[in-house]
This record gives C-alpha cells, structure tokens and sequence, in this order.
C-alpha cells in the first residue's frame, strides 16, 4: 500500500527549520508519490522555494498572518482540513518543541497513530511504519510499529540527512485560514526573543556541541569553551553547574532538566558527567570529554577522552582546529 | 481559578535499565518511581499561583498503576496540593500517548480546570505529546516549552515565555489553557517530613478503569505498539589519548575526529 506523506513544515524568521527540510527529504525516500508540505503563516516565496528545492512537489499554503503559525490549536485545525483530502496519510514533521506539540494534537484531533522523536522510519509493505527513538535520555532504544490508516510521526533533527537540493519550482495552492468558531479561544504572540546565545547555531538543532562544566571555574574563563566551538562552527552548552553558578544563563543547559541534544560529535570540557547530565546528551554520535580526573564518568561513555589540565588542551584544540580548517 | 496539575511517575534518574522479559519494555520490577522532573516544575508553579493568590486551589491527578500512583500523589499533597485523583489504570495494556490523554481528559471534565499544567514530557519516554493531546480533547489551546507563566489580572490574560528553537515567543493567552511547562520561577520545592507523614492519611479520589476504560477500548487495540527496547551495548569507556604536550593531544584528537570517527566540520 502506498501512503501519501505530507510534511507539515515549520518555519522562523521567514525560513523553514532544518528539521522541517530533513522530514522532506525524508518522506521522498520514503514514498513514491510526490510530497507535499504544509505551511500555515503569511505567505513567502523564499519558504515555498527551499521546500520545492528539498523536494516538495506541492506545497499547500494556509493563510495566517502570524509569521509563527498562530497556536497549535489553530495549526492542528488547519493541518487537520487540509488532511481531509488524504485519508491515509503519513505525516512528518521536526520533532522541534512545536512540532511535537502538533504531533499530540493531530494523534488526538486525528485519531492517528502517532510518535515523536523517531531516529529511524520505514515503511512496510502493507503500509504500517516501523522506527526506532531514543528513549531515558539515550540510555536506551525504543522499537515502534505505527498501523492504520492516519500516522503521525515527528523526527528527531539530524537523524536523517539533509536532502541535495533540486531545481524543481514549487507548485503552491493557497487555502484560507478555516475558521476556527467554536474552537478554543487563541492566544496571541506578541513578540519573539532571541536566546541568550552566543553567535553560531542552536543548540538543540547543531551538529556540533562544545560544552563546558564546573571544571572552567568561572565565567570569566568560559571564552576558552566558546573559542573552541566557533573554531569548530559549534554550538556552545553548558553543564547545570554552569548554569546554577549564572557563568552562563539557562538556555545553555544541557541535561535532564535543559535541552536534550543529539549531535554528531559532543566535546565536554571539564564536565564530570553526573546522570542528570548524560541524560541530556548521550545519543550524541561521538562523544569527546576533556578533563583531569580519569575517574570521572564521563570517561565512561566518551569516545575519545584527554586527560589533562583544560586550560592548556583546549586553546591547543581550538588551534589545531583552525590550523586544519584552514581558519 | 482552579489549577488542575497531571503527573507522571517515572523511574528515579539513578535507575539501572533493565529489558523486561518479553523484550518490548523496562523491567520495572524493583524500580523506585518518584515524580517526573518537569512534573515538579509543573506542580511548584501551581503552588507559586495559589500563593499568589491567583489560584483558589490546586489538584493533582495521574492515570496509571497502583501503587506507583497514590505514592505520587501523595507526595504532590505533601508539596502543598489541595486535592488529589487517582485515576486507575492497569499496567497491561499500555496506552499510549493519545489514549493517555483521553483517559485524564475523561477525569478532568470531572473537575473546573481555568488552567491545566503539565510538565513538558517525562523524563523516561520523553515524548510531550499527552499535553498537546489533552488539550485537543479538552478544547483547550495549549502552548509547549513555557516559561515564566504570570496572570495579568488587569486584562485577564496569562502572559508567557514559550520557548522554541533559537529563542522563545511572548504569548498571551485567556483562560482556560493548557501549558506543558518547561520551568517554574523557582527552583521545585521538595516536601518537608511532618508534610509527608501527613499525607499518608491524606484522601485521594479514586476513578476506576470501569468509568474511564471504554473511552479509549478501541484505540488500546491499535495504537502505537512497542516492539522492542533496546539497551546499547556496554560503552568499552573511552580511548584515552597519550601525549606529551596539549598540542600533541590537540592533533591527534583533530585526526582522530577526521579519519577515524569523520566528524570533523
């Protein structure tokens, strides 16, 4: 049975996220009919092209105003109309914050079988989808099989490659917001912040980490973490002894109680690797830790580790680094 | 306004995963369960808005097996909720997260709830999605990831933080709503004894599976299954590089990252 994939995409600041892009690509390996993306905002030329040039060979384009696509519940309405011209859809979307929270509401609204966080995804031959997500903060792999005829799943950002560009120009429909009367009252965004961050990628969303831990010893040192991971075009974390001493604000929290990150090479400087930490970062591809006591346990699930005083390694990374980039 | 908070147990962070015997889950026998991490931050804030006065009462409700339940709810009573529901599940077959969602949905239409709070997901399976779920089947407008939750009595509204990547939205929003919350003003309080030993006497309201369990019978059947659970295999630990200066070890980990594990940018 072939299954029609829709990717519900997402955008910010007027671009479409990267996960959004990967879920295209995606659902191009994955099926043989064409897919198409939904967008639900103002508009943008500069949205429907990257989601033709990532594959997309219709993109149906709800009308909103609001650059952010209004609430969930507004999305989940919307995506929901849209989904009535295909009965037996697969939906894929980046398992971003607000994508997962489309994710619940479509199972719900939808009566979808539905998962969110899959690092693996394929199709059988009688249409049900199998995959694989990472589960206890990547202590462990959960095995999912999704069957009926409504399936929504929402991929972890950098699971799945991002797709080689086409030259295809997008076939856009544009749909009216449907009114949503009846439906619960809207909130309203008045505004977006940037994170505290400093330049370079997100962090959920890099595919390069460098954090730093209790083993920096104060914020004034913190620039040695950052130098190596602008050398390496990283995004820069933090343990939660970092963030609990204020060196560096919440956002760069990495752990249970901050961000869960996934990316393909993680360098810990100076973090010990308490549970709570591993927790945030273990599903990370490749795992460096830098720090001077050789019993600390993040020895135990680094990759490569270098026992040493950090405040001679690191400026000697960041070095080497540039040397090798050319930099 | 009335806060309804839903928790989940999950096991403490410390646990050592093992694979149930049938292969398709944790072998949760003999693991401490203890309340999910940002299940506390979900319940600090509701107690913050009662202090606040914003709130007149806060009650805590969790579906799910006995006895890991009432120990949950029980200590949510100890932190300082009102009430408490308990809402029977049996541990076979596991819902999931839609059919979760149904389950307390069914529970809270029991219930006034101008504002619902939840934690942004549980710290085991780490989904979010019974949240957003709630909410569909609520007809609540929901917001994930928020932070610096505030009543604006002047205008009615709640103001917030909803965190997304690369920055967060300024939302406002009225009553009811749903929130999956990220993080309370403070840090979660953590219960004092006496407040404990008390509420081991505390009443919790029971709402058996016979009320609850035909509403979700058909989506039991064929929703999502899990098919296996994996451990990976034991990490060997890391190799550990020689070197005689930082700036040996600096390029051999640099080609190491290159011709070994190509991860170098």
């Amino acid at each position: 049975m072939s299954r029609a994939v829709l990717v519900v995409a997402e955008c910010r600041e007027g671009q479409v996220v990267p996960s959004s892009l990967e879920a295209v690509g995606l659902g191009r390996s994955l099926a043989s009919d064409p897919v198409v993306a939904v967008v639900v905002g103002p508009p943008s030329p500069a949205v429907h092209a990257s989601l033709a040039a990532a594959g997309a060979a219709r993109v149906v384009q709800v009308d909103h105003p609001d650059p952010h696509g209004a609430s969930t519940a507004f999305w989940s309405t919307a995506v929901a109309e849209v989904l009535k011209e295909f009965p037996d859809a697969l939906v894929l979307l980046g398992s971003t914050i607000r994508g997962r929270d489309l994710v619940g509401r479509l199972g719900a609204r939808w009566d979808a079988a539905c998962v969110a966080g899959a690092t693996s995804l394929t199709v059988d031959p009688d249409g049900s989808v199998r995959g694989s997500r990472p589960v206890f903060g990547g202590r462990a792999t959960e095995e999912f099989r999704l069957a009926g005829p409504r399936i929504v799943v929402a991929i972890r950002p950098h699971a799945f490659p991002r797709p080689s560009p086409t030259s295809a120009a997008p076939a856009v429909e544009t749909r009216a917001a449907p009114s949503i009367s009846g439906a619960p009252a809207a909130g309203r965004v008045t505004g977006f912040q940037p994170a505290e961050t400093s330049q370079g990628p997100e962090l959920t969303d890099a595919s390069i980490v460098v954090s730093g831990g209790r083993g920096v010893r104060a914020a004034e040192n913190f620039h040695l973490v950052e130098e190596l991971a602008q050398s390496l075009g990283a995004a820069v974390g933090a343990s939660r002894a970092v963030t609990d001493a204020g060196w560096r604000p919440t956002t760069f929290q990495v752990g249970q109680t901050g961000k869960s990150v996934s990316p393909q090479l993680y360098v810990a400087v100076g973090i010990s690797g308490a549970i709570q930490h591993l927790a945030g970062m273990m599903s990370s591809r490749v795992i460096v830790a830098i720090n001077t006591d050789p019993t600390a346990p993040i020895f135990k699930v680094a990759d490569y580790g270098i026992v040493g005083d950090l405040f001679q390694i690191v400026p000697a990374l960041t070095r080497a680094v540039r040397a090798a980039r050319g930099q | 306004m009335e806060i309804v908070v839903c928790v989940k147990p999950v096991p403490d962070a410390e646990t050592r995963l093992r694979v149930r015997p049938d292969g398709t889950g944790l072998d949760e026998e003999g693991v401490k369960f203890v309340l999910a991490g940002y299940d506390e931050s979900a319940v600090e804030q509701a107690l913050l808005l009662k202090e606040a006065k914003v709130a007149t009462g806060v009650r805590v409700v969790t579906a799910g097996p006995s006895p890991r339940s009432e120990e949950v709810l029980r200590y949510a009573i100890a932190l300082g909720c009102d009430h408490a529901t308990w809402i029977e599940v049996p541990a076979d077959p596991r819902p999931d997260a839609v059919a979760t969602a149904r389950i307390l949905a069914e529970g809270l239409k029991r219930y006034p709830h101008d504002l619902v709070l939840v934690g942004k997901h549980a710290s085991d399976r780490e989904a979010g999605l019974v949240g957003p779920a709630l909410g569909e089947f609520l007809g609540l407008t929901d917001y994930a990831g928020v932070v610096d939750l505030r009543w604006d009595a002047g205008r009615s509204l709640f103001t917030f933080l909803e965190s997304v990547e690369g920055g967060a939205l300024r939302v406002e929003a009225p009553a009811p709503l749903l929130v999956s919350l990220q993080q309370a003003w403070n840090d979660p309080r953590t219960a004092k004894l006496p407040n404990i030993l008390k509420s081991r006497k505390a009443p919790i309201e029971r709402i058996p599976w016979t009320e609850v369990g035909p509403a979700v019978q058909e989506r039991l059947a064929r929703s999502a299954q899990r098919t296996a659970f994996r451990l990976p295999p034991p990490r060997t630990g890391a190799k550990l590089l020689e070197f005689k200066t930082p700036d040996e070890a600096a390029e051999k980990l640099v080609r190491l990252l290159k011709e070994e594990a190509k991860v170098f940018p």
